[in-house]
């Protein structure tokens, strides 16, 4: 085999072998572990999750009746979290919005190393609207691949398939209205 | 053929990396970058030398507002709450004293003032504290005479740092609860609101 016809040989191994592992990484899905947590005693929490469990009962969040869940794992601790909060709260209105559009958008709190009491103070100080839930041992933080506070991570629900995490983002956000427009074209809405 | 196999593996080690790079190209935590992880810490290790009902024993620090903060002084004023953390720049006290900032309230109707104790410099304490967004009350430095007030109180650990410790004090300057919790972790917040519904209000 001549020199050119071997050159030619591994050009075309390579783009093959590129191309098959970049196709690879966008069909390889990241489905949303299981994350267990306690239906809240809202009634509003719990229409607003479009759950029919009962108050003290457990739900996976996937069970959660929406096209798109966001998770935002915070603390009350962190200062940038507290900086963050208002903008979550503009988010979740917009997200609600959506719903006029037929996209059912939903967002729920995961309180890093927070208990439950830490969580409501939070809650209360910053009038947020959507549920928040304690992770005092960090169990849920660790299972989503947590790399700090604020982070957020935008999940596909459909009926009969995984959940699929379509976008993961760490820090927050400066603009709710691009970060929507963002979560909407990662779950292909 | 030689030429061939090797261009193969050199291609299959490119794409390889080409995507792993790709990979490491998420986000980072830019809250850490500047934070020392110390690692696992033994849990207490000092002996505390006061106890409930002790008077607190009095002591002047310097803060990192400028002012030379004396425990006395809030005698017959004001209920204190002294939280001493190990060190600056260390995970856990980065994000305990920052949580602090949306209780100040609870504090006030406690008439009871935050204290915060580190023995680090002022220095060091005025640049930490800048770059964890500021803080409502006042930080005292305990550097020196090297952590003399944390070792009246009996939280200074053997190697110069602090405990991860909160004492209360009523108006009369007497303690009326002391946690010193695992340096490794963060007393819960209702410890302290429960602590503080137990200030008597005069």
């Amino acid at each position: 085999m001549s020199f050119r016809s071997t050159t030619s040989v591994a050009v075309v191994v390579i783009a093959a072998i590129t191309v098959l592992l970049s196709a690879a990484r966008f069909v390889t899905a990241e489905t949303l572990p299981e994350i267990v947590v306690t239906v809240p005693e809202s009634k509003e929490d719990r229409a607003y999750l479009g759950l029919e469990k009962e108050a003290g009962e457990t739900f996976n969040l996937a069970e959660i009746d929406a096209d798109i869940l966001l998770i935002e794992l915070f603390s009350m601790y962190c200062p940038y979290c507290q900086a963050e909060a208002p903008v979550v709260n503009t988010f979740h209105e917009l997200a609600l919005q959506r719903q006029e559009k037929g996209t059912t958008i939903r967002v729920v709190g995961l309180g890093a190393s927070n208990t439950q009491f830490e969580v409501d103070h939070f809650r209360d100080t910053y009038d947020i609207p959507f549920p928040l839930f304690p992770d005092k041992p960090l169990t849920f933080y660790k299972k989503l691949g947590g790399e700090g506070t604020p982070s957020f991570l935008g999940v596909l629900l459909k009926k009969g398939a995984e959940p699929e995490i379509v976008l993961r983002q760490t820090g927050g956000f400066d603009s709710p209205e691009e970060f929507l427009e963002k979560l909407l074209e990662s779950a292909g809405h | 053929m030689k030429a061939m196999t090797g261009m193969v593996l050199l291609a299959v080690f490119l794409a390889f990396f080409s995507v792993h790079d790709a990979a490491a190209e998420g986000p980072v935590s830019r809250f850490s970058e500047y934070i020392y992880a110390p690692g696992d810490l033994k849990a207490v290790d000092s002996t505390l030398k006061v106890r409930v009902g002790d008077r607190a024993p009095d002591f002047t620090l310097p803060a990192i507002s400028g002012a030379d903060v004396t425990l006395a002084d809030f005698r017959g004023r004001a209920n204190v709450v002294l939280s001493f953390i190990p060190a600056a720049w260390t995970p856990v006290c980065s994000d305990q004293w920052p949580g602090y900032n949306i209780v100040e309230e609870r504090f006030r109707q406690s008439e009871a003032v935050l204290l915060g104790i580190s023995v680090d410099n002022i220095p060091t304490l005025h640049a930490w504290t800048k770059q964890i967004g500021g803080l409502w009350f006042e930080v005292l430095s305990d550097f020196w005479p090297h952590g003399k007030v944390a070792a009246q109180y009996g939280v200074l650990r053997s190697d110069g740092t602090a405990e991860r410790a909160l004492f209360f004090i009523d108006k009369e300057g007497m303690i009326s609860a002391v946690k010193v919790v695992d340096i490794n972790t963060r007393p819960p917040l209702e410890y302290i609101f429960q602590e503080l519904d137990g200030f008597d209000l005069k």
